[in-house]
């Protein structure tokens, strides 16, 4: 049955033509029976009308008889959101003031809102319940999070019952191509049940099974994401099937993922997935140096991957911790390795070691205490214009009481005025959050390039749900209890037009609702001063060497197939040739750029007479570098000498360690010299020279020790040339790439750019949350300033007539100014000692998420105190002047 | 209905109730349009209730918006059309219902009103 239908045969309203004919039926048969009497047909057809009464009223009361009770409820409604409209369309500054307010506190929790949702919700792109993987990790004895073996691995997955599945990733660096177009990527070697346990489809051909992971070096198969597919082969419709080149190793091409799908970094943007058993050949180097890649994936020390995987229904983290550790103490058993893994964890996927989700949720963390502070801002400044015009309205709210209007029904006439403002400010605020968040995505792109990253932050249902149950939170809190005082109007007082204000309880709010804000506003403007302040800080940070006019251009001779011995003589003319070159002070290569964000391998290192303790972590982080290596970066020599020519393979071997290393270890940098240690397997290296410790990864890590060998000792055939000269570092770079070109024009040149924008990378976190940090702070302030503005100058204006007694009776304009001034103040000070309680409170909250600067930075805070107070007293004094300048006559005459 | 309610909802079901019930028992023996149901109140109470047209017609709407009666147009004796209004089968039972409550309603208010009286005075 149609809708239609049905409605035709329930009528829902009164037959208007019948009812009609019925009372003119009416109508002709009184007439008729009073004709019958004896009457004149003219006075009876009036006698007849006259004794029915009103028609119209009548006709009103039968079609008010089939209206349903919630549709007059409603009808109510509409009038009341129709006056709503016309009445605040009256006061535009007042309604677009509210709207903008809100759209500004609603939109930046909405952003922030957004990026939280999908980094605790949804951090994986294309995946489903990606919060609720787990993560397995290792743990040494310091805490020092360490990756699993495949072969443990594959026990673990194995014999874990705990797991409906576990899968391993690691995230390399993969050169895709050959030659002049050959560029570096990112990539996962995966294990085959990845995509199956993530539940990640193929777009075209297949994804990566089980299959794919039965015998080493047996599966040249890759699957390609749909970015690479679409920039790269032009979304060809027949890739499966066709090979690319990874490492210059062939595979074919079994698939393309699903488009949403861009790995489970989280932040960078994956574009090849690769079978594990293909690592070997692929030549990544994952563990330790004393594993040969052929070893990857038989060696129980060469640390691979982190295994993830979903939790069996009805199982907890914990007792899948219990099962893995159980499982770990039976292989640990026979590998007694000092340096192994402890025990194991298992941690939800937001705690991923070194992943993007553990550095991000504290900062979004802090930026959503900010958000809500902005607006708590923002409702009490609308609580505020609220009141001051539920104020001017009384006379309104009187007639209305007087008239009979319920309590209740004013209230909702109120409430609905607010909602009417809420639900423009909620929509603008999600449009300001959609516009804003691809704004501050591309932002971070630009920072990161030219690593490719993906940001999966999207203002999606959840979203827009959040911003109008914010909204309607919003409308209630700064709508209610203003609605609620003027809705209790004294009508005698409205009457005798005494508009200034007779209840204390009105004064009292007003001056909380400033108190509030200065406190608020004091928190926020602390917070953004202390942002600003870390930018500047990470910014102008001693990462230990120096950057400005060093180059750094990326190459791998295997790109071209060298071998070492090839290899070496490139390095060795390229070095010669950049050393030939008049404008160029020095030149270098080195196999790691500091602060490259990510760790680099870490090896276990044997100090002669040092006797380890058990399970004591003695990995460290190691760089191969050329001749000239500190005197190119300026990172000062402390003791000994720096790596020379003359220390080549044919030399005794040699090594040079940092600061902490030395101290660690010989108790200072002078006793280090001379003595010796090993790296791996290999041979016990002298200690030539200390040098300053140097930010290795990033710029807020703690200081670690950390080694340096002689790339003439330690062959990489991936390297980095750095040139130091004086001209413009552009231009620097364009002549050291024309001399990698002049010895081969084949090889690719992986990266060439002033080493100084490498560092960004490593900021990239930092900034994004500073920038977020002193918007929130500014707009905090703003409002602040505004609302704190609007409740003195309205609290002065509604005491014009004091202002014109006081006068009249001989005060001067002056005391008149302080009396104000002084009044203000003191709600300014108790607000701001308010704020800076709540500021201390929060300071180790903020210290999070700072760098180089203590959250109780005293300038931050005078700052901060200074443009509070400040304005405070320029919202006071500007209305007092005015009010002190009027003619006390006329004040007292027109309040 | 109850009388002890201060709702204004109740007390307007009061009166309509009160009117409903007339007209329903007015149409007991047989239909008859809006006109004749008026005059047969009136007539019947000696000319106390005068239901006013402003009254009547919203009760009969109401009256078959509820489905006790039915409305049909016809032709009165004096051959003018009018639309007579018939009790439906729910309408009688509403009209039963009404009957004993409003016997009861009188019986209390009688009590009150006459303290009294010999106690124990049914019906």
């Amino acid at each position: 049955m149609s809708i239609w239908s049905w409605l035709k045969r329930r009528r829902l309203d009164l037959d208007e033509k019948d009812f009609q004919d019925e009372i003119r039926a009416h109508l002709t048969l009184a007439a008729d029976e009073r004709m019958a009497d004896g009457a004149d047909p003219r006075s009876a057809q009036l006698a007849a009308l006259k004794e029915f009464g009103n028609v119209l009223l009548t006709t009103e009361a039968a079609r008010r008889v089939w209206i349903p009770r919630w549709l007059e409820a409603l009808r109510d409604q509409v009038s009341d959101v129709r006056y709503a409209i016309r009445t605040l369309a009256k006061n535009p500054v007042f309604s677009l003031t509210v709207i903008g307010v809100l759209t500004l506190g609603i939109g930046l929790n909405a952003a922030v809102f957004t990026m939280l949702k999908s980094i605790a919700l949804s951090p994986i792109a294309g995946v489903d319940g990606s919060a609720r993987l787990a993560v397995l990790f290792g743990e040494t004895s310091t805490g020092r999070q360490v990756r699993v073996s495949y072969p443990d691995y594959q026990y673990i997955r194995d014999h874990a019952s705990a797991f409906s599945g576990l899968f391993g990733t690691a995230l390399v660096k993969a050169n895709l191509g050959r030659g002049r177009g050959a560029r570096q990527i990112w990539g996962e070697v995966v294990t085959g049940n990845y995509f199956q346990v993530l539940g990640v489809r193929a777009e075209r051909g297949r994804t990566l099974l089980p299959s794919d992971e039965i015998a080493p070096g047996r599966h040249p198969a890759v699957v390609l994401s749909d970015g690479l597919w679409r920039r790269d082969f032009g979304a060809d419709p027949d890739i499966v099937g066709k090979t690319v080149e990874i490492n210059h190793v062939p595979l074919t091409v079994v698939g393309v993922a699903d488009p949403a799908f861009h790995g489970t970094t989280v932040v960078y943007d994956v574009e090849v997935f690769i079978p594990v058993m293909m690592a070997p050949q692929l030549g990544f180097m994952f563990g330790s140096q004393q594993t040969t890649p052929s070893g990857i994936l038989s060696d129980r020390r060469a640390a691979l991957f982190y295994p993830q995987g979903h939790l069996r229904p009805g199982t907890t983290l914990a007792s899948a911790a219990a099962e893995t550790d159980a499982l770990w103490a039976m292989l640990s058993r026979d590998r007694p390795l000092t340096d192994a893994a402890q025990r194991l964890r298992a941690v939800p996927f937001s705690q991923t070691p070194n992943g993007a989700p553990t550095f991000l949720l504290p900062t979004l963390g802090v930026l959503s205490a900010m958000g809500l502070l902005v607006l708590l801002i923002a409702c009490a400044n609308i609580a505020g214009l609220v009141l001051v015009r539920g104020v001017s309205r009384r006379g309104e709210i009187a007639v209305r009481q007087a008239l009979g209007a319920t309590r209740a029904r004013i209230v909702g006439l109120l409430i609905v005025e607010n909602l009417v403002l809420a639900v423009p400010g909620a929509l603008l605020g999600v449009l300001l959050a959609r516009r804003g968040i691809p704004l501050l995505a591309g932002y971070a792109e630009q920072l990161a390039a030219p690593e490719r990253v993906f940001f999966n932050i999207e203002v999606d249902s959840l979203v827009i749900g959040f911003a109008a149950l914010v909204a309607c939170l919003c409308a209630l809190v700064f709508g209610l209890v203003p609605a609620l005082r003027s809705s209790r109007v004294d009508l005698v007082s409205v009457i005798n037009q005494d508009a200034s204000p007779r209840g204390a309880a009105r004064g009292r709010l007003r001056a909380g609702l400033v108190v509030a804000q200065v406190a608020v506003s004091l928190l926020l403007l602390v917070g953004a001063g202390l942002a600003t302040r870390s930018v500047e800080a990470a910014r102008s940070a001693n990462p230990g060497f120096d950057a400005s006019q060093v180059t750094a251009i990326m190459v791998d001779v295997e790109q071209n197939a060298y071998d070492e011995s090839r290899g070496r003589v490139f390095y060795r003319k390229l070095l010669d040739a950049a050393r030939a070159d008049p404008g160029i002070e020095s030149a270098t290569l080195a196999e790691n750029i500091p602060l490259g964000f990510l760790d680099t391998r870490a090896q276990r290192v044997a100090i002669e007479g040092y006797e380890p303790g058990r399970g004591e972590d003695l990995a460290f982080m190691s760089n191969s570098v050329g001749s000239d290596y500190f005197r190119t970066l300026r990172i000062s020599l402390v003791a000994g000498r720096a790596f020379e020519d003359r220390d080549d393979e044919t030399a005794a071997p040699v090594a040079v360690v940092n600061q902490t290393l030395a101290q660690r270890f010989w108790g200072g940098p002078a006793s280090a010299v001379g003595k010796r240690l090993r790296v791996g397997e290999g041979d016990w290296r002298t200690v030539i020279g200390v040098v300053a410790d140097v930010k290795y990864s990033r710029i807020n890590e703690a200081p670690r020790p950390y080694l340096y060998l002689p790339f003439l000792q330690s062959y990489r055939s991936g390297m980095v040339l750095h040139t130091r000269g004086a001209g413009p570092v552009d231009s620097l770079v364009d002549r050291a790439r024309a001399q990698v070109a002049a010895l081969d024009a084949d090889l690719p040149i992986l990266k060439a750019t002033p080493m100084s924008q490498m560092r960004r990378g490593s900021l990239i976190i930092f900034n994004l949350t500073e920038t977020m940090l002193f918007i929130f702070g500014l707009a905090g302030m703003a409002l602040a300033a505004m609302g704190t503005y609007g409740l003195v100058s309205y609290t002065v204006k509604q005491s014009t007539r004091e202002i014109g007694i006081r006068m009249a009776l001989g005060a001067s304009g002056q005391s008149v100014v302080r009396v104000f001034l002084a009044r203000g103040l003191r709600l300014g000070v108790v607000g701001a000692a308010l704020g800076l309680a709540a500021t201390l409170g929060a300071s180790r909250l903020l210290g999070s998420v700072l760098f180089g600067v203590s959250a109780t930075d005293p300038g931050s805070f005078v700052r901060a105190l200074v443009l509070v107070l400040g304005g405070v007293i320029v919202a006071t004094l500007v209305p007092a002047w005015r009010a002190a300048r009027t003619n006390p006559l006329s004040a007292l005459r027109h309040p | 209905m109850t009388l002890h309610s201060t709702r204004p909802d109740a007390r307007t079901d009061l009166l309509h109730g009160t009117l409903d019930m007339l007209i329903l028992r007015t149409l007991q023996w047989g239909p008859q349009h809006g006109y004749a149901i008026g005059q047969t109140i009136r007539a019947q109470s000696a000319d106390v209730l005068q239901v006013e047209a402003g009254s009547l017609y919203p009760a009969l709407q109401r009256l078959a918006r509820k489905g006790w009666v039915t409305a049909k147009w016809g032709q009165t004796e004096a051959n003018q059309r009018a639309k007579f209004y018939r009790l439906t089968a729910e309408g009688k039972r509403q009209l039963l219902r009404e009957q004993s409550r409003w016997t009861e309603l009188v019986n209390a208010i009688g009590r009150v009103m006459k303290p009294a009286a010999v106690p124990g005075t049914e019906g």
